[in-house]
């Protein structure tokens, strides 16, 4: 049992005697309290035997237990508070870990990009787009005038197509919307067989 | 107990009440009986059955047809169910006691797992004692679940790698840490 390269850390054995001890505390407040219900019932008992010493005695000890019963309570209270102190503190601790490796990693990769070398790149890649617009415009300064016509002939037709596409649709509902106020008007007995006709298709 | 267990019919049948020497009717009669078993022990969520004490329970004593389980039969029947998984003998070979599964200990730790990772107790550390006994739990299908078969459960969950178990500075007060994988 957690002998094998554990994942258990000495914070966690610290933490589980802590809630251990939580578990007794409560375990101990059950006790109190089936007892303190005892004395209740052993002076209700003397008191139906006219017994006025025994259940004042009761009554006593019943007092005693829930003394004790609010003593645990406070107990309690600082087991608790102590517990979630130690893991909130695991969960900072881990955080910080975190934020340092993340830091770490940052300026590693920082070494790798120096600002001269940043700079020399950027102006390489200027360099580069120039060389390659004046390449771009040395070739369409090859195409003829006819190849121009052309190219913007097919401009012109694509953006023709285009525009069909995005005409609306024909308004055909307005025709067939028209025909079903005309159903309405002229035939209720017409309306009823058309209900009737999806029940059928049910069973 | 809450409210009242139903039982089947069968249940107030004479001859159910004794052992049955055709191997069929034997067979017939230990699944029926097993079902009873475990949807009572589902009912009244018990997990233990004392052999003896429990043929004075309604269960296996039915006082309106005046017939009583023999010690015996239970034994053969739990032996049955100790082969088909639903149950355990508690100390074998002892036949005292038996741990009734109506809930295999593979799905008690699916029941766990789902809790943990909903309750967000990942990575923090629990008492097995306040799995079953903790305010936390109240209310869940696990809240008073038998000892034995928790620690089963959390064996498997130990074994898949999501959870660990391990002692404090007295060896009886086991703690699980939930990883919270899976």
């Amino acid at each position: 049992m957690g002998n094998k390269n554990s994942k258990i850390t000495t914070h966690d054995r610290a933490v589980l005697d802590l809630l251990v001890q939580r578990d007794k505390l409560k375990q101990y407040q059950k006790k109190i309290q089936t007892v303190a219900e005892k004395e209740t019932q052993v002076a209700k008992d003397a008191l139906l035997k006219n017994n006025k010493r025994v259940a004042l005695l009761a009554l006593r000890k019943k007092k005693y237990q829930e003394q004790l019963l609010s003593k645990t309570d406070a107990q309690l209270l600082n087991l608790e508070q102590l517990t979630q102190s130690i893991e909130f503190a695991l969960v900072e601790k881990e955080l910080l870990a975190g934020i340092e490796q993340g830091n770490l990693i940052l300026k590693e990769i920082h070494k790798e990009m120096s600002i001269d070398k940043v700079e020399k790149l950027m102006e390489d890649t200027a360099d580069a787009i120039a060389y390659q617009d004046e390449i771009s415009e040395l070739l369409s300064g090859k195409l003829t005038n006819d190849d121009e016509d052309e190219i913007l002939a097919e401009l012109a037709q694509i953006e023709k197509d285009q525009l069909v596409e995005n005409l609306p649709a024909v308004p055909v509902q307005d025709f067939v919307s028209e025909d079903i106020t005309e159903d309405i008007e002229e035939s209720i007995p017409q309306q009823k067989v058309k209900v009737k006709t999806p029940q059928k298709q049910l069973p | 107990m809450s409210n009242a267990f139903v039982f089947p019919s069968i249940h107030d049948f004479p001859p159910f009440y004794t052992f049955q020497p055709t191997q069929t009717t034997w067979q017939n009669q230990v699944a029926l009986w097993s079902e009873i078993i475990l949807s009572y022990y589902r009912h009244h969520k018990l997990y233990r059955l004392e052999l003896s004490e429990s043929l004075n329970s309604e269960l296996f004593h039915n006082k309106g047809i005046n017939r009583r389980l023999k010690l015996d039969t239970l034994q053969m029947i739990i032996d049955e169910m100790v082969k088909q998984g639903m149950a355990e003998w508690d100390s074998p070979p002892k036949k005292t006691t038996a741990i009734i599964y109506w809930r295999k200990p593979e799905e008690w730790a699916t029941l766990i797992n789902n809790w943990v990772f909903e309750a967000g107790i990942t990575n923090s550390i629990l008492t097995v004692y306040e799995i079953a006994h903790g305010d936390t739990t109240e209310g869940l299908e696990f809240h008073k679940l038998d000892q034995i078969i928790l620690m089963k459960s959390l064996d498997i969950l130990v074994k898949k790698g999501v959870a660990q178990t391990f002692q404090g500075t007295s060896a009886d007060d086991i703690g699980v840490k939930f990883f919270g994988i899976n």
